[in-house]
């Protein structure tokens, strides 16, 4: 019987089957050939890709290289936000290997963060986190935590460790025992039609009477297009890590089990597939 | 208790309507941008800056008053007047756009802004540490949450430059405190803004303050 922590691993170890192919119209002194990878699915292009530029800087004169970007089917790829996310709200409908293009020029500005170092990373998931904690214990708990804790949640990250990641994030994940759950749940709603990057609201993980908010219950109140009427034809997928949990599950479960190392629940709406 | 330190949705829709009309009144450039699905939205103001030679006109606190004006008038003024006419081509006007968003996480206003040159081009990061005055640098780079980080503009889905909120509450408390000391009201975008906006080229003329006590004295 599948314990409750296993889930954990799951999230943890879960990986997308990535092709990357450099651009054409980059210059290139003889051919690229196109570079493999498994992507783990709860972390970020920039720092798990070293190997995907060295591969193809190889094959380039320094002069035509300039900072790395990525593209899909013509969307540039946002570095910040966590891989598997990026999978499931723009490909998950379509066939294995996730067909990345990649980019050493005309980085495009408008739509993408520049990524300067491995530290614009570190400072970015460590300010998810924060925010994340805000929401759950007003910031208590990350705030009582030493340097030396949050750099080894981050180490965890980088280094793909598990075991050095929840020794600090299960602190993360406590409540009073008085209370039934986080004080407010963190996520963050995807949807690919609307201008607004994502949905993003204060949620509280029980109700006035003490039950349990479940994930319908979310949508219904921050999102309310994502529901398919009763006795309609299924319009949307309601989507984390490449599954879709019921909607009776509770949201407090979902922010325990199915967060990405950030602790935000990071949910996407995607039209569903047709085949 | 502590919510004091902390200001709602709603409230700081309200403290931003109220800052608009003032700015109204006052001929300053701040709207409210609703959000495509009006649920939510932000007060904004856009500026343009000339850039002076080769010498960037100092961001941060002018003691010869503004150094920036609005469009219309920088072309307007006889040369004698404007000392950066002589080099005003187009590359070297550069647009600020500042932009007050509510953070829910933090239950603060937060500042983002972006800045670029009238062909596109945006500022980089060193650009804009560059115009920030000497005496918020030391500040900023105390901590690596105090500083300025470019980031995802939560409504918009465009890059923009950051002050990060997770402070604010301990510059404001203050403020608030002292305020209920001596009975006044404050409008806390009003005070927020005139300690942030600053440290990254943002002045606020003097008549916001008295704006909020001649309400009050209105209303009384």
């Amino acid at each position: 019987m599948t314990d409750d922590k296993d889930v954990l691993r799951d999230v943890w170890f879960g990986r997308i089957p990535t092709c990357f192919t450099l651009c054409q119209d980059e210059i290139t002194e003889r051919e690229a050939e196109p570079y493999y990878l498994l992507l783990p699915r709860v972390s970020y292009l920039t720092l798990v890709t070293d190997k995907v530029k060295k591969h193809f800087q190889k094959v380039m004169r320094q002069e035509d290289i300039s900072e790395i970007w990525f593209e899909y089917e013509g969307t540039p790829l946002k570095w910040h936000y966590p891989i598997g996310l990026l999978f499931d709200l723009l490909a998950s409908s379509s066939a294995l290997p996730w067909n990345i293009t990649v980019h050493f020029k005309s980085f495009p500005e408008k739509d993408l963060l520049h990524c300067p170092s491995k530290d614009a990373i570190e400072a970015h998931f460590m300010s998810c986190m924060k925010e994340a904690d805000a929401l759950k214990h007003k910031s208590q708990v990350i705030n009582e935590m030493q340097k030396k804790d949050h750099k080894q949640l981050w180490m965890g990250l980088q280094n793909d460790r598990f075991d050095q990641f929840w020794a600090i994030n299960r602190k993360l994940m406590d409540y009073p025992a008085e209370e039934n759950g986080f004080r407010y749940i963190p996520f963050r709603i995807y949807q690919t039609t609307t201008e607004r990057p994502f949905i993003q609201k204060l949620f509280r993980p029980v109700a006035a009477d003490g039950q349990l908010h479940t994930l319908g219950d979310l949508l219904k109140e921050v999102c309310p297009s994502a529901i398919d009427p009763e006795d309609g034809e299924k319009k949307n997928q309601v989507m984390i890590h490449g599954i879709e949990p019921m909607l009776e599950t509770p949201l407090q479960w979902l922010s325990e089990h199915l967060s990405y190392p950030d602790n935000f629940l990071h949910i996407s709406i995607i039209p569903q597939p047709t085949d | 208790m502590e919510e004091d330190e902390f200001i709602g949705e709603k409230t700081f829709q309200r403290y931003c309507a109220e800052f608009i009309k003032h700015s109204q009144q006052i001929g300053d450039s701040w709207e409210w941008r609703p959000s495509k699905d009006c649920s939510d939205g932000y007060m904004c103001k856009i500026h343009f800056q000339i850039k002076n030679g080769s010498v960037m006109s100092h961001l941060g606190a002018s003691t010869h008053g503004q150094t920036c004006l609005p469009m219309e008038e920088a072309f307007e003024l006889p040369l004698d007047d404007c000392e950066v006419i002589e080099t005003a081509a187009a590359s070297e006007v550069i647009k600020y756009e500042y932009h007050v968003l509510y953070s829910c996480s933090y239950q603060v206003p937060v500042l983002y802004f972006r800045a670029s040159f009238l062909d596109g081009r945006p500022l980089t990061l060193k650009d804009i540490w560059e115009g920030v005055h000497e005496c918020y640098k030391t500040r900023l780079l105390q901590g690596p949450w105090d500083t300025i980080t470019q980031q995802e503009h939560p409504i918009l889905g465009q890059p923009f430059f950051v002050l990060h909120p997770c402070k604010t509450n301990e510059f404001m408390t203050p403020v608030l405190k002292n305020s209920q000391k001596i009975n006044k009201n404050v409008n806390y975008i009003t005070s927020w803004l005139s300690i942030v906006g600053p440290v990254v080229g943002l002045n606020l003329p003097l008549s916001y303050a008295k704006a909020t006590s001649q309400d009050e004295r209105n209303v009384n």
